[in-house]
């Protein structure tokens, strides 16, 4: 048998990405959630009370959901690592069975952890692929080093390096994280409590706030969202974008439709400032809260500074976006003029502090936007597998046997205990 | 890329009394500051400019005396758009901010002034009255100024009054 | 999910968005599979976004032809069939802009698509017995032997007798637990029959190394440990030309992949046993831990405790 497409699978917090290598998208996008039963699946330990096939009364992703009401909702990963295995390895069970439809003993497969994910992790996760799934080769790619390769498809990418920083930004967190050569950087990763959640019920306090009473109480969520996701964009300067309102309000207002989810109704709501102050609360967090003040611009620069210093180049020069939050109009833009200004700044510190001995060559800022960013993590790991030597960097079944889950340690792209 | 400040603040040979700078106005309310080029913008225009924007941060730093006035003026438009809630008509608007503008309120220094931290209390009692009438000139060209910016059909804008319950600093006059 | 879909639901998706007028046309290009090791490939035309074209590559194609798949495709798909894409067996054209009476039904019968194929030899074998029950003199080694290799060291061999068909899977099990876990099925298939409410079910027979009477001669069967066989003998009124004919080729054709999904979901409830049973001894064990006696204990008078 020709050997099969790899299947890629990237979990996270917030929803899974799945599909097989060589195509652009992954065939399905749905909640990383698992429906179960609620009245088998309490008694984790009367686990021996089964009779029937209470196990495989569950549901996963937008099916889940649509089950809510009469079965438990349980979210396998939290902060992006796996939390509950029993749940995931029933939530690959379907996804390999139902929606990608594929024997998993014939293909191979390409998984993604976060970084910093624990080695026994990575432990577990290889012995329910081998031993459960019987999988022919199995790679488990850091998120962000995907996210990297999946950025050489931008024109703007000169040179296809592994170096670089990536800012990760999906619905639950927003991370920043330094990549040198495809190792990342431990200890400079930052995390910023802003995402793509918090974004959505910032609108729907501004509409809120506003007196927007056309909207249905139990959508407001979801108006939130879609308003956020359609309108939104990200501006150089608020003031001089609130005088465009006033002045041109008639190519800035737009109005937002929608249908009442329960009776029908047709409803409209005015979209005003939030289009550009959602992805604003990025770069000026404390207009969103009162406890987080940097803004993203100043974390990635804090990262990048405390790289060890060979590398801080090339960190500026290559940031790279991924995850649906980062997919706003201008965002790379703004970014990179607002780091651009912090490092300038930085640099002629220095040089005034030298007494103008010193002459340092301007710091290259690029922050690189693409079309594949919102699931630039899957379409790296697309990439990849998709790749000739694949084959010769996954774990084969065999050789699993013959080592054990030990062996997930072992990453045989770098060729070191990573 | 914080608050926005005052532009106002590169001017250097301006008068400053309780820690604000008397900046010139285009009024024609009477009272102690300079009179303003009219085709120019002045202070309360930037307020006004400002405003949307700046009403919503918590944080600020002062850089000149001009942006104490202009913090003042912010709180000031935000108690102004309190006033206007029940959505008057602009006549009646008119004069509730007028009235509003000529009631009573604190200086810096007073006990009830929310900002004293902020400002130094006049260093006489010539001084305070000079910064009364400066703030109430202030306070009244505000009065006239905002409802014509900020009416539509005969109702404050919409696109205005969303503002109204955001707290400039967590601060109120 | 007790019983894997019959249907591919990359194929079903993509095809609802596709349909939808609401969305625009615009080009697509994916290749996906299904069980089995069937792949496909879903595209639009060359600068015409509107044509769809939707191949499918299965190595026993050429099998399946050879046992009528053209005439059931052709039943099924009749319009919508074009020429074969290059490097694919068969290839489905639609129109955006000309979807028939029914885009609805027209989804589902594509997302079919494997099944139908695969549908052929059992339909060419039920018809087959269906006459040879009506010939008073059936000569069985008229009785024609499918064999369709479906898979690498996997087969199905069907054929008619004149009272029942008999439907043959050769497995073979890379791994030693899961041959195990398969005798315990092929032992339970066998056991439940015995209740009287399934008595009409098809009879199941398994047996490990030792190829079935049927295709004993056949040449190049593999002599190993791990290569099992498993026997449905069909009656006609397991096959009631119908709805029940359709559901038992349905679930026949998928039987192999239903075993195989049953296997890997007993193994990962084992597997959660195990996690719960770990997580309780090591509760015991942590329970068992000597307490800390290096402070000193006092009596309620305030004096301190001495063991003598």
């Amino acid at each position: 048998m020709s050997r099969l497409a790899p299947v890629v699978i990237d979990n996270g917090t917030g929803f899974t990405k799945m599909g097989f290598a060589g195509n652009n998208d992954p065939s399905f996008i749905q909640p990383t959630v698992i429906a179960t039963n609620p009245t088998t699946s309490n008694q984790s330990s009367n686990l021996a009370a089964k009779r029937g096939a209470e196990d495989l009364d569950f549901y996963i992703g937008d099916e889940a959901v649509a089950n809510s009401k009469t079965y438990a909702l349980n979210y396998p990963i939290r902060h992006g690592q796996i939390d509950n295995w029993d749940h995931m390895e029933r939530y690959w069970e379907q996804s390999i069975f139902k929606y990608l439809r594929c024997e998993p003993e014939d293909h191979s497969f390409l998984l993604t952890e976060p970084p910093l994910n624990p080695p026994e992790n990575r432990e577990n996760t290889a012995e329910i692929m081998f031993e459960s799934f019987n999988v022919q080769g199995l790679y488990i790619a850091v998120q962000a080093v995907l996210a990297l390769a999946a950025s050489w498809t931008s024109s703007k990418v000169s040179e296809q390096t592994l170096t670089g920083t990536v800012i990760d930004s999906g619905d639950g967190v927003t991370h920043v994280i330094p990549v040198a050569e495809g190792y990342v950087i431990g200890s400079s990763i930052k995390s910023v409590p802003i995402a793509g959640r918090d974004l959505t019920s910032f609108v729907q306090n501004l509409l809120r706030e506003r007196g927007e009473n056309m909207i249905p109480a139990e959508d407001s969520m979801t108006v939130a969202q879609r308003i956020k996701e359609q309108y939104s964009y990200v501006c150089p300067d608020i003031v001089k974008e609130f005088q465009k309102y006033e002045q041109e309000g008639d190519r800035y207002f737009k109005t937002y439709e929608g249908v009442h989810s329960v009776t029908g109704q047709p409803y409209t709501v005015d979209v005003g400032f939030e289009r550009f102050l959602a992805p604003e609360i990025f770069f000026n967090p404390e207009i969103a809260s009162s406890d987080y003040l940097t803004p993203l611009p100043e974390v990635v620069d804090t990262v990048v500074q405390t790289s060890p210093i060979d590398v801080r180049r090339g960190l500026y020069k290559n940031i790279v976006l991924s995850g649906g939050s980062t997919m706003f109009e201008n965002f790379g833009k703004r970014l990179q003029r607002d780091i651009k200004r912090i490092a300038d700044t930085r640099l002629r510190r220095s040089e005034v502090l030298s007494g103008g001995r010193m002459q340092s060559t301007p710091m290259e800022v690029n922050v690189i936007s693409h079309k594949k960013q919102r699931y630039a993590v899957w379409f790296g790991g697309s990439l990849l597998a998709s790749t000739g030597e694949f084959h010769s960097y996954c774990h084969t079944k065999a050789e699993y046997d013959e080592v054990g889950p030990s062996i997930a340690r072992h990453n045989r792209v770098f060729g070191t205990v990573g | 890329m914080p608050a926005y400040h005052s532009a106002f603040n590169e001017l250097s040979d301006l008068r400053s009394v309780g820690g604000m700078a008397l900046l010139p106005i285009k009024t024609r309310v009477r009272g102690p500051a300079p009179i303003a080029d009219a085709s120019a913008e002045d202070i309360v225009d930037e307020a006004l400019n400002l405003f949307r924007a700046n009403v919503l941060f918590r944080n600020f730093e002062i850089k000149g005396d001009a942006d104490r006035v202009l913090i003042y003026l912010i709180l000031f438009i935000t108690e102004c758009l309190g006033k206007l809630a029940r959505n008057p008509s602009l006549r009646e608007a008119e004069k509730v901010l007028g009235t509003l503008a000529l009631g009573n309120f604190a200086i810096p220094g007073d006990a009830t002034f929310p900002l004293n931290a902020l400002y130094s209390p006049p260093a006489s009692k010539m001084d305070a009255d000079l910064l009364r009438q400066y703030l109430s000139q202030l306070r009244q060209e505000m009065a006239i100024r905002l409802p014509n910016r900020i009416y539509e059909n005969d109702k404050p804008g919409k696109w205005w009054m969303c503002f109204q319950k955001r707290k400039f600093m967590n601060k109120t006059l | 999910m007790i019983i894997l879909e019959y249907s591919n639901r990359i194929i079903e998706d993509t095809l609802n968005a596709r349909f939808n007028p609401e969305n625009k046309p615009k080009p697509i290009e994916m290749s996906f599979v299904d069980f089995d090791g069937v792949s496909y490939h879903l595209s639009t035309l060359e600068g015409q976004d509107t044509k769809l074209l939707l191949s499918i590559r299965w190595k026993c194609w050429p099998e399946l032809v050879s046992y009528g798949a053209n005439d059931v495709l052709q039943r099924e798909y009749g319009p919508w069939i074009t020429s074969p894409e290059s490097g694919y067996d068969f290839s489905l054209q639609f129109d955006l802009e000309n979807l028939g009476a029914d885009p609805e039904e027209l989804i589902k019968k594509v997302g079919l698509l494997k099944r139908n194929a695969m549908a052929a030899p059992y339909e060419r074998a039920f018809d087959a017995q269906a006459m040879a029950e009506k010939e008073e003199n059936w000569d069985p080694s008229s009785s024609q032997l499918m064999a369709v290799h479906y898979r690498d060291g996997e087969a199905v061999y069907i054929q008619h007798q004149q009272d029942r068909v008999t439907v043959i899977f050769s497995t073979l099990f890379k791994e030693e637990t899961d041959r195990i876990f398969a005798k315990v099925f092929f032992h339970e298939f066998a056991e439940v029959r015995k209740k009287s409410i399934f008595s009409h079910c098809p009879q199941v027979l398994y047996s490990n190394r030792e190829p079935p009477l049927e295709i004993r001669y056949v040449p190049g069967l593999l002599d190993s440990e791990s290569q099992g066989y498993v026997t449905f003998v069909l009656f006609p009124r397991n096959y009631i030309p119908g709805a029940v004919r359709e559901e038992t080729i349905s679930r026949i054709q998928i039987y192999r992949d239903y075993l195989h999904y049953h296997l890997k979901c007993s193994k990962a409830y084992m597997h959660s046993r195990m996690r719960a049973r770990v997580s309780e001894f090591l509760k015991v064990l942590n329970r068992a831990k000597p307490e800390d006696n290096s402070g000193e204990k006092k009596l309620a008078s305030g004096r301190t405790f001495r063991r003598s």
